[in-house]
């Protein structure tokens, strides 16, 4: 199609009008072939009937010559749309209806027509009028005549051209009635997807809030209304996230920036020995310290997020890796006179990338350490879960985390004690960091904690498959970067 | 640090002039001859007209490419060792300096303790030291026998402490941060946070080894890390 145009209403009804259009002019041409045949068939019929008519009114005269003996008021009638002729088998015309005015039917008959009847056919006169023509011969006696009768057709030929003429007119008239009916139509359905589309365009990423108004929730356009109202939740979700992440982010960023700044303005104040400016350097270095760590959270976070870490699996003893992350955090617990416990099964396989799910569980227990009152025990334990999973337990005696801090706890930079945990040195991105490595792993990690009573964070992971050759080939497959993390 | 003697000639292609300068000036207090390459080109330059020991070079550069240098040099088909700096920190980056011939590389920003370390390592003057017995002043460590002596009296050290101060021992003299500590004594990533693991360890370690005794070996240099030396 060459016609673009570039609202779907116009498409809507260019096909419209055009399909009714071809419909309507397949079906005139029908109509109009129909009529046709039915009026000839009449024609013809009528045609024969007056043939056995004709052949009644010929009389012979005394003298042997043959006469029309026709009903009284035929003979001169003008209007009569009956022409006769009859002919001698020799050729000779006996006779011609006068209202011919003198023109032939044909010529002098040929030897079929002198043995049978022809069936009508169409004729054109010298004076151009259409004529349907039959003959027929005829036997007196002894010799034959052949008779021709011949039927005006001006009557049906003017009959058909004003049905066509009607038919015309009236078809384009009906299919631009309809197009404008379609218009109409296309509109009246369509107008709810332009409302949409008004709607649609106000919300803006300042404003997700707004949501679009569905009538009704089952017809076609409710449910591009729901499915676009659930996205817009989404990206509303997405947006608030990413400017929390960026505030939070820029305010991590900015604690050490302004350090490193106060100390060096307040340092260049007045001159200071060497002792003091090495002092006042040492300082700036922590928090650039600070900063690259950071940074560098920060980057595996997003190299997290666009799935950019590859996993070095092997199959490993749950509870070994715990036995690992216990060993190097007990000096930590041994300076609180806390006491790490790890217990369970030994014989859970999972399918890790040990350094990663040690650094998670190193994390868990730093947190336990950090936030158990000294003297308090920590309980590390590895035990089958539901669905083959294996689960590890992380179980502190600690104050607990309060019910409306539990949804948020693995967001990045939440913290349940802003003042507290930022003497710690931590920016809140440890549990974030935990909850990656576990769900990379296909696992889960969920917390419980009724306050006061300390908290347990589990990590469920997917037990290894009997199949080792599966992960054995990808242990080796890149060089392993101890730098990445 | 009677290795100091040596000439070993270093050049450092490094377009930030701040960083460039740092560099400098760290590695001629080493005792090393450093010339400094701003751009790509001059780089790219030099290492076809000169020879050097090692080259340290910056990825990212204006003009050539770091790696297009590297890549020069290889087809010289010199011996020198080269330590890549990026800032990229993208795995398949550093995947393809290696590829194309890099001897190690540090990803910005870096300690300058732990740049010390790998120029040693890759000039071959890291290892002076691989001889089971350890010493320094009155410090001895023998690594066969796992046994470590203040003064000719045996010192009790957890295994952890006893890697620890042989690390130390180890490099000697150096700076060495907690990072390098974290990943050589430790073996766990960078992420993990185990800063306040080492800072006990070695004051458990200074306990053990230090405070009985004169003069104090172990020293911690604030920001960057800590140093066994004698004052």
């Amino acid at each position: 199609m060459k016609l673009s145009p570039s609202n779907v209403r116009s498409q809507l009804t260019i096909w419209y009008v055009g399909v009714l259009g071809a419909l309507l002019v397949a079906y005139g041409a029908a109509s109009l072939f129909f009529l046709f045949l039915s009026m000839r068939e009449q024609v013809d019929h009528n045609l024969l009937e007056d043939m056995e008519t004709v052949e009644g009114q010929i009389a012979k005269e005394p003298d042997g010559s043959l006469t029309l003996r026709l009903h009284h008021g035929e003979e001169g009638d003008p209007g009569l749309h009956r022409f006769v002729e009859i002919w001698s088998a020799e050729g000779k015309l006996l006779y011609r209806t006068p209202q011919l005015d003198g023109q032939a039917l044909g010529g002098p008959p040929s030897q079929k027509e002198a043995s049978e009847d022809i069936s009508p056919v169409s004729e054109r006169l010298p004076n151009g009028l259409r004529v349907r023509l039959a003959s027929s011969p005829h036997h007196f006696d002894n010799y034959i005549v052949i008779l021709r009768v011949a039927h005006n057709e001006q009557a049906m030929w003017r009959e058909l051209r004003e049905f066509t003429t009607v038919l015309l007119i009236g078809l384009p008239l009906g299919v631009l009635l309809a197009g404008f009916g379609g218009y109409a139509l296309a509109r009246k359905a369509l107008a709810p997807i332009d409302a949409m589309t008004l709607e649609t365009q106000k919300i803006s990423a300042q404003d997700l809030g707004a949501r679009l108004s569905v009538q009704n929730r089952e017809d076609e356009l409710g449910r591009l209304g729901a499915v676009l109202n659930a996205m817009l939740g989404r990206l509303q979700g997405a947006f608030e996230q990413l400017r929390r992440f960026t505030a939070d982010a820029s305010h991590e960023l900015r604690t050490p920036l302004t350090a490193i700044r106060s100390v060096g303005e307040v340092a260049l104040q007045e001159p200071k020995g060497p002792a003091e400016y090495r002092d006042v350097i040492g300082s700036m270095l922590e928090e650039v310290d600070r900063l690259t760590r950071l940074v560098e959270s920060l980057l595996v976070l997003s190299r997290a997020d666009g799935s950019h870490v590859q996993l070095h699996r092997a199959d490993t003893s749950l509870l070994s890796v715990a036995e690992e992350a216990a060993s190097t955090l007990e000096v930590l617990a041994e300076e609180k006179r806390q006491k790490i416990d790890v217990e369970g099964d030994g014989d859970l396989i999972v399918s890790v990338d040990r350094l990663i799910l040690r650094q998670a569980i190193v994390n868990l227990l730093d947190n336990a350490i950090k936030y158990s009152p000294v003297e308090s025990r920590i309980l590390i334990r590895v035990h089958p879960g539901k669905n083959k999973k294996a689960c590890l337990n992380v179980i502190d005696q600690g104050p607990g985390i309060p019910a409306e801090h539990q949804p948020y706890v693995f967001d990045r930079f939440y913290r349940v004690d802003k003042a507290r945990t930022r003497e710690w040195g931590g920016a809140g991105l440890g549990l974030s960091i935990t909850r990656w490595a576990i769900e990379a792993h296909g696992g889960e990690i969920s917390l419980s904690s009724k306050g006061g009573d300390g908290c347990t964070f589990r990590i469920c992971l997917p037990i290894a498959s009997d199949t080792p050759s599966q992960t054995a080939g990808r242990v080796s497959a890149t060089p392993r970067m101890e730098n990445d993390l | 640090m009677q290795e100091a003697k040596s000439h070993w000639r270093v050049l450092v292609v490094e377009d930030e002039a701040k960083v460039a300068r740092a560099l400098r000036e760290g590695l001629e207090r080493e005792k090393y001859e450093v010339v400094v390459a701003p751009t790509g080109e001059e780089g790219f330059f030099l290492v076809n007209a000169e020879e050097f020991d090692l080259v340290i070079l910056d990825l990212m550069l204006p003009g050539r490419d770091g790696l297009q240098v590297l890549a020069t040099l290889r087809k010289r088909g010199l011996q020198t060792h080269v330590l890549i700096l990026t800032a990229r920190d993208a795995i398949e980056d550093r995947v393809e300096g290696l590829d194309k011939g890099a001897d190690d590389y540090l990803v910005k920003p870096f300690a300058f303790p732990e740049l010390l370390a790998r120029v040693r390592a890759l000039l071959r003057r890291g290892r002076t030291e691989q001889s089971p017995q350890l010493r320094l002043a009155d410090l001895e460590m023998d690594v066969m026998t796992r046994n470590a002596k203040r003064r000719g009296q045996y010192v009790e050290l957890t295994a952890r402490e006893f890697e620890l101060l042989e690390y130390l021992l180890r490099h000697k003299g150096q700076v060495v941060s907690r990072e390098m500590l974290a990943r050589d004594v430790w073996k766990e990533t960078r992420a993990t946070p185990i800063d306040n693991v080492i800072d006990v360890h070695i004051n458990r370690l200074r306990r053990k080894v230090d405070e009985p005794f004169n003069p104090k070996l172990i020293h911690t240099v604030r920001g960057v890390g800590f140093v066994l030396r004698e004052e």
